[in-house]
């Protein structure tokens, strides 16, 4: 019961002071671990910036239980507690995080006119940093049990799940991540992945396998949400057979893969079919002037690591570009 | 009880009160008596680490005082007390309607902590088209928002809800922590936070734009509305 947390977090108290009357370097958007590396180094760089976010400072890596693959912390690292650190960080060379949504963007001669949830500001260039989000299961059901037992935030919801049995769906880091955390609370946790095979890291995989808690349903996928007012199960088919069965269940939570937040720029800049932001290895966009990092763009990995690399090439570039306005 | 906040932390708070702090701000704790048959498995174990926490914000401040009651049940009838535990954020400008039942830590202490400047300062920073459209509100509007410790979409609810009804008397702004009520999420069928209902007629989850969370609000009362 002493385990009460009430250290600093994500929500920043800073107030929505925007300044209509100044033109920024630098206006990130989106304060997770690409976003907040960018802070550092415009910082560093004594850039006029500011990053403004949405929800909460962290962006997903805020909902993972725990780390282990971030360089620097051998023992991992909890996802909070390391955006934390990345906020410190940020916040110790000078960035102000505002939590504010950007509505809109337009450029016109060479300055970027950002319209947020309060007023119109202007910079010089922009690191669009807004990440990814779970994509939907694809049952007819999702929408009416979402919140009623289909979840996609272990972290935020698994106390509704003490001692129940839950299926997690999806063959990735964050789905295994899920199951080990839902399995210190849940009875059972049966894990579905349509392929034969996981793509997550072995050692997670191992981790699993020897979970006694953990049971495997591979080669399935999900066919639709049982249930009346909230999720009592689902029904999954067999890929190859197309044989159909029930599993009883209380919650089900999807991690089958990421959808990017990629809306605000979608009539500005190239993106992929899938709506990622195309980027050149300056991490610059079609749009001249408009930066791309992380988990929004078109990258082979989606890592916190990666992610940061994004952000420290981003500001260099922006810096090249702001140099080269003034010639 | 040893301290709970940690001296680097109290010292961030304590700066915090310095710079934005105005006018005074009142917490107000209802709990229950020690002996009291209200105490139950789950707020038995919270009450004295929320009676610490809210003596421990108190006492950075002289602008923010703590008044505790405990078991007195004619205080609970004018504050509304839906529950044990509930800690008010009282000012001028608030109606007895910026409420947490249960323990506000993990993600929710920042809320609380910016709701006690809010209410300090007399004003929010919501968007300007934002708060007249809310302050045009008639009717009575209670706002329940289910939230877990642990869970970082929550506090953008529970603010939003808190704001709203520091912008206008009718509104009830209502945290619940799920875990410590597990009646009261039931009733709701929560099984996933943010959980927002409004009047017991409309409900959503997770965190939405103000603008979007507006708009709920008058669909619970029937009015459509276009900002």
């Amino acid at each position: 019961m002493s385990d009460f947390d009430f250290s600093f977090n994500n929500e920043d108290p800073e107030k929505k002071n925007l300044d209509q009357n100044v033109i920024y370097d630098i206006v990130i958007i989106g304060a997770g671990p690409g976003g907040l590396t960018a802070a550092i180094y415009a910082g560093r760089s004594r850039l006029n910036t500011i990053v403004l976010e949405k929800v909460s400072a962290g962006g997903q890596i805020a909902v993972s239980d725990w780390v282990e693959n971030y360089p620097g912390f051998p023992d991992g690292i909890s996802g909070r507690e390391l955006v934390e650190r990345f906020k410190k960080q940020a916040e110790k060379f000078g960035a102000k995080i505002i939590i504010n949504e950007v509505l809109s963007i337009r450029k016109e001669k060479n300055l970027f006119y950002l319209n947020t949830e309060s007023v119109e500001i202007k910079t010089k260039s922009v690191i669009l940093s807004t990440g990814s989000e779970p994509v939907k299961l694809p049952v007819p059901e999702e929408e009416k049990f979402r919140g009623k037992g289909i979840s996609y935030c272990a972290t935020c919801d698994a106390a509704f799940f003490k001692d129940k049995i839950v299926c997690v769906i999806g063959g990735g880091d964050t789905a295994l991540h899920e199951t080990v955390y839902l399995s210190k609370l849940a009875r059972k946790v049966i894990l579905m992945h349509r392929r034969n095979k996981f793509r997550a890291a072995k050692m997670l995989q191992e981790e699993l396998f020897a979970n006694p808690k953990v049971e495997f349903k591979l080669g399935y996928v999900p066919i639709r949400i049982l249930g009346n007012k909230r999720v009592e199960g689902i029904e999954i088919e067999n890929v190859e057979t197309h044989q159909r069965e029930n599993l009883s269940v209380d919650g089900i939570f999807g991690a089958i893969g990421e959808k990017p937040n990629s809306e605000l720029v979608n009539n500005l800049v190239e993106l992929t079919e899938r709506g990622f932001v195309k980027t050149d290895e300056d991490k610059e966009t079609s749009l001249k002037g408009l930066f791309a990092v992380g988990d929004v763009t078109d990258t082979p990995l989606r890592q916190v690591v990666t992610a940061c690399s994004d952000g420290a090439i981003a500001v260099t570039s922006a810096e090249k570009y702001m140099r080269d306005l003034e010639r | 009880m040893e301290k709970l906040l940690k001296e680097k932390d109290e010292e961030y708070v304590r700066q915090l009160f310095e710079q934005n702090l105005k006018d005074p701000v009142e917490l107000v704790l209802f709990l229950e008596k020690e002996d009291g048959e209200r105490l139950n498995h789950f707020n038995e174990q919270y009450q004295p680490y929320i009676e610490e926490i809210a003596k421990e914000i108190s006492s950075i401040s002289d602008k923010v005082k703590l008044t505790v009651h405990k078991g007195n049940l004619e205080k609970e009838k004018e504050y509304g007390v839906k529950n044990i535990s509930a800690l008010f954020v009282e000012g001028k400008n608030t109606n007895k309607n910026v409420v947490y039942y249960g323990m506000p830590s993990g993600h929710e202490f920042s809320s609380v902590l910016e709701d006690i400047i809010d209410v300090s300062r007399g004003e929010t920073d919501l968007n300007l088209s934002i708060k007249e459209t809310v302050k045009r509100i008639s009717s009575n509007v209670e706002i329940l928002v289910f939230v877990t410790p642990t869970c970082p979409y929550c506090p953008k609810a529970v603010r939003t809800a808190h704001q709203f009804a520091m912008e206008n008397k009718l509104i009830n702004g209502i945290m619940v922590e799920a875990t410590e009520f597990p009646e009261w999420s039931k009733k709701y069928s929560v099984y996933g936070v943010p959980k927002i209902i409004i009047n017991d007629k409309v409900q959503f989850e997770g965190a939405v734009p103000e603008s979007a969370f507006l708009n709920s609000i008058y669909e619970a009362l029937g009015i459509k509305i276009v900002l």
